[in-house]
């Protein structure tokens, strides 16, 4: 699947998981360790950016980032640790137990007590791997903007990068899941859908009758 | 293959506004399948000689697995620790996700087993959205026609009929876990319409639908109090109670040590997606890295019947460059959107909107008559014309295909001003274990829901109606597991399956030393020495 090298091009020479690692340039740090037969490599899902999973801490001299493995490339004297998956999360609902879409900031509240606790530290913005405006987020998930805050959560991919860089534990990853969707669950009431289920109420599809069929 | 032009030239040729000449006559479809689809490569397809599909076609690939021994054995078990529980659910994409809350909303206790972590699948990776027949001018009746005709009417009318019916349904159900949908100025779901249908039916969510679906359901599950969820604990095998006849658990064995554990189970609910990459024909994949098709190769050790083993869904458009892409996806919305497919030469070959099958045969017949486009990095393709779209309808890749614009911005392309060498993709299993509208497999407690079983799309599926499966036939696999009777005493669990499938081997004179399933692929570290 790698064979990937540029014409001509030099090998590079890093650091996974502690095991010295020879790649070819262009490869990402998820080939390298495969290439580089670093075993354990397991938090590897969809190779495009889109599961999360391939957490690493990154060394680059006297810089530490985090990032996303299969998105990052091999360069010469790096160092990648590959991260173990999030810990469990520490709160719990189901979106069953709320009936009152009136009383669903202080139910936020109770659930995500950290949320207003954020001291814009910019640590979830910098640790995002996606450009994801975290904290801009959390200030409008705990100002009880919830459809504005879920929006700005489009495009998360649930590492949860964010929560190990936060010094309140909010769990911003959780949270913008939470405004996303506790809106559809609320809110999302679309009159084409509505139609079609209270006709299929009425009379429910059966294949049998193949009326319009020509 | 005749060469074609190099990217540069190809590329210095090209212009958004250049006239286009009308789409030429178009040959017949079945010989253009017949000559240029990867089904129907020479040497791509055997016949099965053991099992429940004994003489029935099979990917020749495929076929070596399902002929296969198992992973492990009777002395493995020894010591092994077991878990019982009402439902056991292996896989945690949309399907095992879906099963496992409708199990749980009926009462049953829920155990979740996966292979890589929760969510890890081929649903997050969806893009362009899923089917629902809800717009006037559409039916439950039509989106049916649909789908038989695209799968060349070797799809189940029964299960086509379950899936379509299931579709509004599906949509509220996934509303009411919290899933988000883009919506039209008036509130109405905003509707696409896919390659091969009569009438707009996509509901979406951005170009992020899997995504967003995954992230809802995983929360879902891990909140649920009913279900427990085993990360990276992949099944090695299933067990069968002491005839070999019904399915009564499984065996897990841990991805971080390998240790084996047993579960207990009255049923079993198969739900390990594709497999992708098992790279058939030697083509690239759109998958995830865990679709090694482990779900059919334990189904059929177990006596499950399987069909449409020799018809893969190859995805039109997935990326050739850069390399470490390739194979990965651009969406099918974007052809329903409007954007065309060039030859090196400028000119269309096809209309995008035919089924995939189709528009596939057309992308490798313009490579191999010498009318592709090569990059140095290797491969070839065709154009995929996205500055034209964006310059008819500027703003709209940013608007509806953010995912697309995010992932060329790391690879240094951007659509707008430049158009997408695309060449076609292993994409999707279209048969699987044979179920009934309950999810059922032909074993007894076996049940099997999502990209593993088969029957719904025949020989070709056409878009957004693989989530909707998977969520349908989830749900309604997860619903007959919970309520299927309890068995009464102790249960006997056994690998007679096991001993019946190598005593069959063994009789067939088929080699012993292969072995499956085969949990990752051989180019990842940890799939290297297992
Ligand atoms: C890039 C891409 C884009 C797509 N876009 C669309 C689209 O727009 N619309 C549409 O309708 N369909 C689309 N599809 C198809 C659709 O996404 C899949 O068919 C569908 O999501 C499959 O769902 P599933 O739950 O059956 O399998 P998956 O989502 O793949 O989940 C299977 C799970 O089982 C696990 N597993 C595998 N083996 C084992 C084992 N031995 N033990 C335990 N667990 C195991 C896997 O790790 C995974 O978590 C797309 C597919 C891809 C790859
Ligand atoms: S918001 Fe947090 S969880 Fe989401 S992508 Fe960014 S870092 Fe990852
Ligand atoms: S890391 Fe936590 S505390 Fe810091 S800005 Fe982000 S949310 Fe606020």
């Amino acid at each position: 699947m790698t064979d990937s090298t540029a014409p001509g091009g030099q090998a590079v020479e890093l650091v996974i998981n502690g095991i010295a690692v020879r790649a070819e340039p262009h490869m990402t740090i998820v080939e390298a360790a495969w290439a580089g037969g670093v075993p354990r490599v397991t938090g590897v899902g969809c190779l495009e950016g889109v599961c999360g999973s391939c957490r690493i801490l990154l060394r680059r001299g006297q810089d530490v980032s985090v990032a996303l493995a299969c998105e990052t490339f091999a360069e010469p004297g790096i160092e990648a640790l590959f991260l173990p998956p999030p810990a469990a999360a520490r709160h719990q609902y189901e979106l069953t137990d709320f009936t009152d879409g009136w009383d669903i900031q202080a139910r936020f509240q109770e659930i995500f007590p950290e949320a207003v606790r954020c001291r814009h530290c910019h640590g979830c913005v910098r640790s995002c791997p996606k450009g994801i405006v975290v904290e801009e987020g959390i200030a409008l998930a705990a100002a009880g903007r919830f459809r504005e805050a879920g929006e700005a959560f489009l495009e998360c991919v649930m590492c949860e990068l964010c929560d190990s860089a936060c010094p309140e534990q909010i769990a911003p990853a959780h949270v913008g899941l939470f405004c996303r969707r506790i809106t559809a669950f609320f809110h999302l009431r679309p009159p084409n859908l509505i139609h079609r289920l209270e006709e299929l109420r009425q009379e429910p599809f059966s294949s049998s009758g193949d009326k319009e069929s020509a | 293959m005749k060469r074609g032009l190099s990217l540069q030239a190809a590329l210095a040729a090209y212009r958004p506004d250049a006239e286009l000449a009308p789409l030429p006559e178009q040959i017949d479809p079945d010989r253009l399948l017949s000559f240029f689809h990867p089904d129907h490569l020479r040497d791509s397809v055997t016949t099965l000689t053991v099992g429940p599909n004994a003489g029935a076609h099979c990917q020749r690939e495929l076929a070596g697995l399902l002929q296969a021994e198992a992973v492990i054995d009777e002395v493995d078990l020894a010591g092994a620790p077991v878990t019982d529980t009402d439902v056991l659910v292996i896989g945690g994409g949309g399907a095992g996700c879906a099963a496992a809350l409708a199990a749980a909303e009926h009462g049953a206790r829920v155990l979740l087993a996966t292979k890589l972590r929760l969510g890890d699948s081929n649903t997050v990776m969806a893009e362009g959205g899923i089917q629902a027949a809800i717009e006037p001018g559409d039916s439950a009746q039509k989106h049916m026609q649909d789908t038989l005709r695209a799968g060349h009417h070797a799809g189940d009318p029964a299960l086509v009929a379950a899936m379509v019916g299931d579709g509004p349904e599906v949509i509220r159900w996934l509303i009411r876990q919290g899933m988000q949908f883009d919506q039209t100025a008036s509130g109405d779901l905003h509707t696409r319409r896919a390659g091969g249908t009569s009438a707009p039916r996509i509901v979406h969510c951005r170009d992020y639908t899997g995504l967003e679906m995954m992230r809802v359901l995983r929360e879902a599950v891990a909140q649920h109090r009913g279900i427990e969820v085993w990360d990276q604990h992949p099944a090695v095998e299933l067990l069968s109670n002491e005839r070999g006849q019904k399915c009564v658990g499984a065996v897990l064995s841990s991805l971080a040590d390998r240790r084996l554990c047993i579960v207990r189970t009255r049923s079993v609910i198969l739900a390990t997606g594709g497999l992708g990459r098992l790279h058939l024909n030697g083509f690239p994949t759109s998958n995830h890295l865990g679709a090694t098709g482990d779900g059919l190769v334990l189904a059929y050790r177990m006596g499950a019947r399987l069909c449409e083993l020799d018809s893969f869904q190859y995805h039109p458009t997935g990326l050739v460059n850069p390399p470490y892409l390739s194979g990965k996806l651009v969406t099918e919305g974007i052809r329903a959107a409007g954007a065309l497919l060039l030859n090196a030469q400028g000119q269309r070959f096809v209309d995008e909107l035919q089924p995939r099958d189709i528009v596939c045969a057309a992308i490798i017949r313009e490579c191999r008559e010498g009318r592709g486009i090569h990059p140095d990095t290797g491969g070839v393709g065709v154009w995929l014309d996205t500055p034209r779209l964006e310059r008819g309808q500027p703003g709209l890749l940013e608007r509806q295909f953010p995912k697309l614009l995010a992932r060329t911005r790391v690879a240094g392309i951007d659509p707008r001003n430049e158009p997408i060498l695309v060449y076609p993709t292993l994409h999707y299993q279209n048969g699987g274990a044979v179920i009934d509208v309950d999810g059922a497999t032909t074993v007894p407690g076996l049940y099997a829901a999502g990209e593993v079983a088969g029957g719904i799309h025949g020989r070709n599926r056409i878009m957004g109606n693989a989530l909707l499966e998977i969520i349908g036939f989830g749900r309604r696999a997860g619903i007959a597991a919970a309520l299927s009777g309890h068995d009464r005493g102790p249960k006997k669990i056994t690998l007679e399956h096991v001993n019946r499938a190598r005593r069959a081997l063994a009789l067939a004179g088929l080699p012993l030393d292969r072995r499956a399933p085969q949990l990752l692929p051989p180019y990842t570290a940890a799939g290297k020495n297992s």
